[in-house]
């Protein structure tokens, strides 16, 4: 009896306190690259870039991606200027093509285009479809555990990885502890890690689908003095998509 | 009178069930442009207006239908004499008395530019109708494209339908095989195409077989009969095989088509090209192109080869040229570039500086100016014309 007691109070009242304490920092990534990377999903966004003069740019478009972000097809929507022009990327973006409607063609682009800013915004296309790079391209290390916009957070140190040739020599993230949405990532520059390049703030954190979705997010980049807003308008998780769906010819429908 | 009510009607019969659906959509844009050129110590310059209304219907989910109507108008220097850009030994071959043949007029224009019915299936998609055909990787210079020539200045600019009925078969989620028929007056003088399309690791690739006749001119002799320069109809046979991939960290393409001719020479082309975006993103790109129908010797060009050039007949003159592009987002609104084209076989080029400005979401204005650096009669010379092109554009 006096072992079942003691069982019990270890169950109840430690294990919480060992198990906060014992997350590592690849425990902790792991479970936001799990929240991050859906089986499948679709979401209707809207993007608006501030420009440093002020002025506004905004695009909407549709993004559906399978097997956890490895595959992602976005097609724009809006503005007329580029309606139709899409953008598929494969295994992790290591594979890009792009569509431009007005010439029929389609352009099959080198990972060094993942550094191109997405029409101009704050967003590269690496930042939008990058996958399992959190795991693959970085190793994680937990710092202290710190308040971040008001929430109580773990704070992360993400390296870059020697293999990898991502852009960013380093993260630092602030994830909430209570449904690991990063709820603030600092990007550092590619070749010095004291720069701060750009910070990304996620809030209007909704549950969808059982997943907690920050509904907006806002990269600003430091060195250009801008920002771009990004808000779903709909995001369905879990969804069934055909693989024929990301292929050359779906991407010239 | 009786013309034009035939055309309301049929409009009204077609566009009405489908302007009832939900789903489709009026787009396009209005462009407005001005070209100039320094020609013989004058600078000469010419307007256009261009209205692009496209219409797009989803019949049901898979069938599509899709058009568009272009209106072009021209003004200022709407005539240039062609003349003016040879050099006096190429003038010389012209026959006397046909020197006012030797003008490039720029009439108003409207015509249905695209107007197809697609239909998508699991397995393929079927095209009926005037369609844009775009062949190869190169970026400037399409060795497989056999239906198009793309503007030395302006590569990216759209290309025109081709009547055309396709077909694209799925095979498997990395490979296609697309057949093609392009009519004409008999089946032997329409052209035909078959094009396996695949994939190996991170490199694209296509191999095709194409056969098509090639109307050529001959700018010595003129046939009355159609107000015309001679045309010189040749078959053309091509097979060709284009590639496009990763290595060493840089983006890399390939495109070669080797042509037998009819009557005249076989020739082959070829395109290897290269791109890079730095870390400051600046964009840089190298192509190099080679065409053996182009000389390698600048006092080898005759009239025909310089007005095939003009007339946009003719990819290149001279054999071997690279072409050049640095692009650098200078603010978040305005990139500037810069492209050097350099014919290697007559050492000629030609600078073109270039502007992109996003002045609002559906308005954008693209300028350029382009200086040759060239001897009379060598591919980029100064009789070439010095100049620009500034173009503002309106999407709906």
């Amino acid at each position: 009896m006096k072992k079942i007691l003691i069982s019990i109070v270890i169950i109840v009242f430690v294990a919480p306190v060992l198990y906060g304490q014992e997350l590592t920092g690849e425990d902790i990534i792991q479970k936001v690259n799990e929240l991050f990377n859906v089986e499948s999903g679709y979401a209707k966004a809207k993007m608006t870039i501030v420009t440093t003069s002020g002025q506004k740019r905004t695009f909407i478009y549709d993004s559906w991606s399978k097997n956890k972000g490895e595959k992602n097809l976005v097609r724009y929507l809006e503005p007329r200027r580029i309606k139709g022009q899409a953008v598929l990327m494969l295994n992790n973006a290591d594979d890009i093509w792009m569509f431009f409607p007005r010439t029929q063609r389609v352009r099959k682009l080198a990972t060094h285009a993942k550094k191109q800013k997405m029409q101009g915004s704050d967003f590269s296309y690496e930042d939008m479809g990058s996958g399992d790079a959190f795991i693959n391209d970085f190793s994680s290390k937990r710092l202290e555990d710190e308040k971040m916009e008001g929430n109580d957070c773990y704070k992360l140190e993400l390296t870059r990885a020697k293999e990898s040739d991502i852009s960013y020599s380093r993260l630092i993230m602030w994830i909430i502890k209570e449904n690991f949405v990063p709820i603030v990532i600092d990007y550092y520059d590619e070749k010095d890690p004291t720069v701060l390049e750009k910070r990304l703030v996620q809030s209007d954190i909704r549950i969808i689908d059982d997943i907690p979705t920050a509904m907006k997010m806002v990269m600003y980049d430091k060195n250009d003095n801008t920002q771009t807003e990004m808000e779903f308008l709909e995001i369905k998780y879990n969804v069934i998509l055909d693989d024929s769906m990301f292929t050359e010819r779906e991407l010239k429908k | 009178m009786k013309k034009w009510i035939s055309i309301l009607v049929f409009l009204s019969f077609c566009l009405s069930p489908l302007m009832a659906q939900d789903r489709v959509e009026l787009f396009g844009y209005f462009e407005s442009q001005a070209m100039g050129a320094e020609i013989k110590n004058e600078f000469l310059l010419l307007y256009s207006n261009k209205l692009r209304v496209d219409l797009k219907s989803s019949l049901s989910d898979n069938i599509i239908f899709a058009a568009n109507f272009d209106y072009i108008t021209y003004h200022g220097k709407t005539r240039w004499n062609i003349l003016d850009f040879l050099a006096p030994n190429i003038i010389s071959e012209i026959p006397q008395g046909m020197e006012s043949f030797y003008v490039l007029p720029f009439s108003n224009r409207h015509f249905l530019d695209n107007a197809y019915i697609k239909l998508s299936f699991k397995h393929f998609d079927l095209t009926v109708g005037k369609q844009q055909i775009s062949l190869g990787t190169g970026y400037v210079w399409n060795p497989t494209d056999v239906f198009n020539i793309k503007e030395l200045f302006d590569p990216i600019y759209e290309q025109p339908g081709h009547n055309a009925v396709r077909l694209d078969l799925a095979l498997g989620s990395m490979s296609t095989l697309t057949a093609l028929f392009s009519p004409e007056d008999t089946w032997e003088n329409s052209a035909k195409l078959i094009q396996f399309k695949g994939r190996i690791s991170h490199f694209d690739y296509s191999l095709m077989a194409i056969e098509k006749v090639w109307r050529f001119h001959d700018y010595t002799e003129f046939d009355m009969e159609n107000m015309n320069f001679l045309e010189l109809p040749e078959k053309r046979q091509l097979l060709g095989a284009s590639t496009a991939g990763e290595l060493l960290g840089l983006g890399v393409w390939a495109e070669y088509g080797y042509n037998w001719m009819g009557s005249s020479q076989d020739f082959y082309e070829l395109v290897v090209g290269t791109d890079y975006t730095f870390d400051f993103q600046t964009y840089m790109m190298v192509e190099y192109y080679r065409n053996t129908l182009g000389k390698t010797d600048y006092q080898q060009y005759d009239l025909n080869d310089w007005m095939r050039l003009i007339a946009m007949e003719q990819k290149a003159i001279s054999r071997d040229q690279v072409y050049v592009f640095i692009q650098h987002p200078a603010t978040d609104l305005l990139s500037i570039g810069l492209s050097i084209i350099y014919s290697i076989s007559d050492n000629s080029v030609a600078l073109v500086p270039t502007l992109n400005y996003s002045l609002s979401d559906n308005v954008e204005i693209f300028a350029y100016l382009n200086f040759n650096f060239g001897r009379e009669g060598k591919v980029f010379s100064k009789n070439m014309g010095n100049g620009g092109l500034i173009r503002a554009r309106v999407y709906f």
